[in-house]
């Protein structure tokens, strides 16, 4: 195992960086793995679905009409897929703002992650648009549509990316050798993050803010004016649930890249997290219950959908709170990772019913995904796994940076 | 009533001004118990091998002298002494060799026994004067029992004591003895860090964790010239002391001397 983790990680040094990426390149490790063995039949079929939808159009794969035209694809993929990447924005406040050092070991992973799910998931989006060609018109001009909340979306999801990009670019000079970019990149650090965390204020509650035209058309109970503030405060909590969940299945899966030093310090880390989660979602709670007093629904709480809402608030915020907070008090990991799960789980549920199942639910014909969606949506999240675990078993993401880093500081 | 006139508080903002009430009244609460200290601490720093002041035993009836020594006196006039439990948390597992043999008769801060450790020793004192009645030979069989039970099972000696009062003066007990523990434990971080840097290569950052803290048996992996120096502050054996004073006479262990 060890010796396999040596041949799997090495930097480049000195070498012509042309060649050191060709043999990069090349897979390493074992093909068939537990995960490659699903992952890539559902990716195969999932291309073949997308060039079917470029070629016949959106409706030929999914149950999406002129009633419904936002699905799974924007639920889901974009929607959902942005609350839990706000992980990056709140874990980079916390080690370059507030110089909390102890979380310094996970930023670098972090934000590799938040960067990917935005790459893929507002990727994702372009299956979702008519014209996907189009989508490069509020960045050029042609008629920017600065009215639009989806003016500050598209320019907030691009910016961003390139702001997590510049915070994860050291990584990628450390990986090439390339000492004199890292030093020019990893100053840009700082700007690039301050830069991020303003844009990811703004468009988790822009991804709200959306819904805001849609006052008719969402359940009483999940519509208010509020939703964007809500969308925030719960982006931040997503997010870090996600960080827990994701380090815990790195931390078994990469195991022989994570030094002893940032072994132990994992438990640490894991409950520092529980305890801002479980501050988070208290005041997340009592923030949906004065919405809900605010808007005077009292009524509505006695229907299916009312059940459904009280499940929501009380499943999956309420109890993963208390849980959080146990399991803080008691250090015991196990749970901290069963609240996180059930933290996802429940953001996972609030979005849909923002933007699928309480959107219309008054309509005749309800949507549901077809099946040929979920491969499509199951295809983005695998690739970007994929992709994932091919920059963790290649740059300095986990594991300790290049000696010659510690020594130009 | 006249001039009264009802208002439904759910019609009006009363509501949300109480739902807000509660909320900053629930949020006292959960924040004292997010912040509380965590109990489960002190067996977390043991494991993880975090050497701090809670951990320490510290019995408040026994008396502690400035040589890391206790004694207490039972009710037939006998007192036990023993080396103290941050002692035995800064050398880790020691052996214990003694020098005196009951029916020898000792002063305060005359040599008593020596404790090793791989090889490194410390010459630990006397807390009292007084004849020794008898010496721990369990410590010999089982001398795990000195570091897990310092202060019943770990007895080292019995002594009859000829100046009980006297020389317990000057020792801490209660409130005292703990407090002085904490500036010990303290004193001891100094100590560490200059001793080391003059003894040791490489200054270590094994022994300080970050933050400071000490590791659990700091002085286990350090190399004897340390451990002469703390014995010389913190056991008050004197550095040219004089080994063989009254112990000519006794079998003393002559190994050690060797």
């Amino acid at each position: 195992m060890n010796k396999q983790a040596q041949t799997l990680a090495k930097d480049n040094d000195g070498g012509s960086i042309f060649k050191f990426i060709l043999s990069e390149l090349r897979p390493k490790g074992r093909i068939l793995t537990p995960f490659n063995i699903i992952a890539i039949p559902i990716i195969l079929l999932g291309i073949v679905l997308i060039v079917i939808r470029f070629i016949n159009g959106i409706g030929s794969i999914t149950n999406l009409s002129q009633d419904t035209p936002w699905g799974l694809w924007i639920g889901f993929d974009v929607v959902t897929g942005v609350a839990f990447a706000g992980g990056a924005y709140v874990l980079t406040f916390m080690v370059y703002i507030l110089k909390m050092e102890k979380y310094r070991s996970i930023v670098r992973v972090t934000v590799l992650n938040g960067f990917l799910a935005y790459l893929f998931y507002a990727g994702a989006l372009l299956l979702d648009l008519g014209r996907p060609w189009n989508v490069i018109n509020p960045i050029i001009g042609n008629s920017f549509g600065t009215s639009s909340v989806l003016f500050l979306v598209a320019w907030h999801f691009l910016l961003y990316m390139i702001a997590e990009l510049i915070e994860f670019s050291p990584a990628i000079a450390e990986w090439l050798g390339t000492r004199r970019a890292r030093k020019i990149l990893s100053g840009l650090t700082m700007g690039a993050v301050i830069f991020g965390i303003t844009l990811s204020t703004l468009h988790q509650s822009g991804l709200g803010a959306l819904f805001l035209m849609a006052k008719d058309k969402i359940h009483p109970l999940w519509y208010s004016e509020f939703i964007p503030i809500m969308f925030l405060v719960s982006s931040i909590f997503a997010g870090l649930s996600m960080v827990i969940f994701e380090g815990s299945i790195s931390h078994k899966v990469f195991f022989d890249q994570i030094s002893e030093k940032n072994h132990k310090a994992q438990s640490g880390i894991l409950q520092g997290l529980a305890k801002i989660c479980a501050g988070a979602m208290f005041a997340y709670f009592f923030l949906q219950l004065l919405v809900f007093i605010h808007s005077k629904n009292w009524d509505l709480i006695n229907t299916p959908m009312g059940y459904w809402f009280l499940f929501e608030m009380i499943g999956f915020v309420l109890v993963p709170m208390l849980l959080y907070l146990y399991s803080y008090r008691t250090r015991n990991i196990l749970l901290i990772r069963l609240a996180a799960i059930l933290t996802m789980v429940g953001i996972i549920l609030n979005r849909l019913n923002v933007s699928v199942i309480g959107f219309k639910w008054d309509a005749p014909v309800h949507y549901y995904p077809s099946w040929m969606e979920i491969v499509v949506t199951l295809t983005v999240i695998f690739t970007e796994i994929l992709i994932f675990r091919w920059i963790i078993n290649r740059m300095p993401v986990l594991r300790d940076s290049p000696a010659w880093v510690e020594e130009e500081h | 009533m006249d001039g009264f006139t009802y208002h439904n508080i759910f019609d009006t903002k009363g509501i949300e001004y109480l739902a807000i009430i509660a909320f900053f009244a629930i949020l006292i609460p959960f924040w004292i118990v997010l912040n509380r200290q965590v109990k489960m601490t002190r067996q977390l720093k043991r494991k993880l091998g975090i050497l701090t002041a809670s951990m320490l035993k510290i019995p408040q009836g026994i008396f502690f002298s400035k040589n890391h020594m206790w004694t207490h006196l039972d009710s037939k006039g006998i007192a036990k002494v023993g080396a103290d439990d941050l002692l035995l948390h800064l050398t880790g597992e020691v052996k214990f060799s003694k020098l005196r043999k009951p029916g020898e008769n000792v002063q305060k801060e005359d040599l008593l026994a020596v404790i090793s450790h791989n090889g490194k020793q410390l010459r630990i004192v006397s807390p009292i004067s007084g004849e020794i009645i008898a010496v721990n030979t369990l410590l010999q069989q089982n001398p795990e029992a000195l570091n897990e039970d310092p202060y019943l099972k770990g007895w080292m000696y019995k002594i009859k004591p000829t100046r009980w009062i006297a020389e317990t003066s000057t020792c801490y007990i209660a409130g005292e003895a703990t407090g002085w523990s904490v500036k010990e434990l303290e004193r001891f971080k100094d100590f560490l860090a200059a001793s080391v840097e003059r003894y040791t290569p490489e200054p270590s950052n094994l022994i300080l964790q970050d933050g400071g803290e000490l590791i659990d048996q700091p002085l286990s992996a350090l190399p004897e010239e340390v451990w002469k120096d703390f014995e010389h502050s913190f056991l008050g054996t004197k550095p040219k002391y004089p080994h063989f004073r009254g112990l000519e006479k006794s079998g003393y262990d002559k190994e050690y001397f060797q």
